[in-house]
């Protein structure tokens, strides 16, 4: 579903290259967990799976596109394949908690019909179900970030990329969103997460990739945060 | 596509941006109404030059001996200097045609217009009095200069009538205020402009969020795009409305009520009207959509 083949990725004006020869291969159905010190090349990562940016060398495979030769014009689509959840939820504050979820099919060209039938299902399956009219800021962190998976999640994304979802939340709520994640995994999405939640990780007990300084030093199935599990 | 969210932004836009918009609609309108005034300004010149150019002919008057302003004539041209003076006509490549005029034909011409003094027992007046003359149209009035040099420093011609030395500083001064149109128009198209790119950026920046999660869920780029666009078709839409009615004003109050009475020449009219309007239309639709086409292309680029 998602692989890279020696994979660099050098910014401009930085003598140290952000990824350095990077190669991992994620299945269809996987929960990934990329950890890894602030600047080990996680978020650079993520941004090639998005392709938000473009390898400096090296291939990158995303839904079965190599995402270097993919044109200009084909990148909407790739996106649409692939869902994305952030750690400050980028909800849109003038837009009610239905609306908000009900965007991202209204610009990928969806029929009302369709996002009338979808919005509640997969407000439902969020655990937001009769909140629909409230506006975000009525809503706590965790409740926020439902809202944004609930976003990611109703063009029925093939993978779903998170970074730091946890990052701004309590543990209770923490452990609400891996519970909504992990549900939505078991469904066949593809899910690689970006995060510092050592706890969380251990928990999991999924694939761990572990980047430092752009070098991939750990890829365990069933891993923990450190290297001890 | 869903068209009511694109018609909801673009409402919504236009909403946001409101002083901006009217400061771009108001530039369009004065930076159009000017290029529409140097455009009716140019069609006005062309317009004299034919009724004019068409109209003026040269007259090389021969000496008559009687009342001379050239000091050089001495008595009345005779049939040499006549057949000099044709012949150098004949061999100008301007010259389409050349009217002789006898001085009686002259003194009945003047006759016609039934003058003090010519008329009547004992006139001041006489056919002796008047010039003898060859009436010069020319291929191209643009080369009466040619003409005349060629032909008025020869023995017999006492002075030489141009009605294109009375006519120069007036098409000159036509010129000129087409040329100052055009040049306040194009220093308003920057401002224009500048503008229109200030607006599109503002824009994008208050929409940054919007945008930015229509790009991760996969909006084409067309779609996030066709807000700005829609919102600068109808800015430049109200711009060149303002413009058509200040041009429509011009030549109503202007050309119409004022100018047209006056015969001096044909004035221009709705025609020119309409067909100075359409350029202005287009120019005015560029003027906005293609800065907000590369602009957009830059701020939303997936």
């Amino acid at each position: 579903m998602i692989r890279f083949e020696k994979v660099s990725k050098a910014y401009p004006g930085q003598a140290r290259p952000a990824l350095n020869s990077l190669s991992i291969d994620i299945q269809k159905g996987e929960f990934v967990f990329l950890v890894g010190q602030s600047g080990s090349g996680k978020s650079t990562a993520l941004k090639l799976m998005l392709r938000e940016q473009r390898p400096s060398s090296g291939r990158v495979y995303v839904a079965g596109k190599e995402i270097n030769r993919l044109a200009g014009w084909k990148v909407p689509r790739l996106r649409r394949q692939v869902g994305t959840i952030f750690q400050d939820f980028r909800l849109l504050t003038n837009k009610t908690v239905a609306e908000n979820v009900a965007f991202a099919m209204q610009v990928t060209g969806h029929s009302n019909r369709e996002i009338r039938e979808r919005v509640p299902e997969t407000l439902e399956l969020v655990g937001l179900d009769g909140k629909g009219d409230r506006m975000p800021d009525e809503l706590s962190g965790g409740e926020q970030q439902r809202v944004a998976v609930a976003r990611a999640f109703i063009n029925r994304p093939m993978i779903l990329i998170a970074d730091e979802p946890t990052g701004n939340l309590d543990p209770g709520n923490t452990v609400g969103i891996m519970r909504l994640l992990d549900r939505i995994n078991r469904s066949g999405t593809t899910i690689v997460m970006a995060t510092h939640d050592v706890q969380m990780v251990d928990q999991m007990r999924k694939r761990v990739i572990e980047l430092e300084h752009g070098h991939l030093v750990r890829d365990q199935v069933q891993g923990g945060y450190g290297a001890q599990f | 596509m869903q068209l009511r969210y694109v018609f909801t932004e673009l409402r919504q836009g236009l909403r946001r941006n409101l002083s901006m918009h009217v400061a771009v609609a108001l530039t369009l309108l004065v930076s159009l109404t000017l290029a529409g005034v140097g455009l009716l300004l140019r069609e006005q010149a062309q317009l004299t030059e034919e009724v004019w150019g068409d109209e003026l002919q040269i007259t090389f008057y021969m000496c008559n001996g009687a009342n001379d302003r050239n000091p050089q004539c001495a008595g009345a041209v005779d049939d040499s200097q006549k057949e000099v003076i044709t012949n150098a006509l004949e061999d100008n490549r301007y010259v389409d045609k050349i009217e002789p005029e006898s001085q009686e034909q002259a003194y009945k011409r003047l006759q016609a217009l039934d003058v003090e003094g010519v008329s009547g027992p004992d006139p001041v007046v006489k056919a002796g009095d008047m010039w003898e003359s060859y009436w010069v149209t020319m291929t191209d009035p643009h080369h009466s200069a040619e003409i005349i040099e060629a032909v008025a420093g020869l023995d017999g011609i006492d002075h030489v009538g141009d009605v294109h030395e009375v006519t120069g500083p007036i098409l000159a001064a036509v010129d000129g205020l087409q040329s100052a149109a055009l040049v306040g128009a194009i220093v308003l198209i920057v401002a224009a402009l500048l503008l229109v790119a200030n607006t599109i950026r503002l824009a994008a920046f208050a929409r940054r969020r919007e945008i930015g999660i229509m790009r991760l869920v996969g909006a084409s780029t067309l779609y996030i795009a066709l807000p700005f666009l829609l919102e600068s078709l109808v800015v430049a839409l109200v711009g060149i409305g303002l413009s058509g009615v200040a041009l429509a004003a011009v030549m109503h109050f202007g050309v119409e009520q004022r100018l047209s009475s006056t015969a001096v020449t044909q004035w221009v009219g709705w025609e020119e009207f309409f067909s100075s309007f359409a350029i202005v239309a287009l120019l005015g639709i560029l003027l906005t959509l293609v800065p907000t086409l590369l602009l957009t292309r830059k701020y939303i680029k997936v």
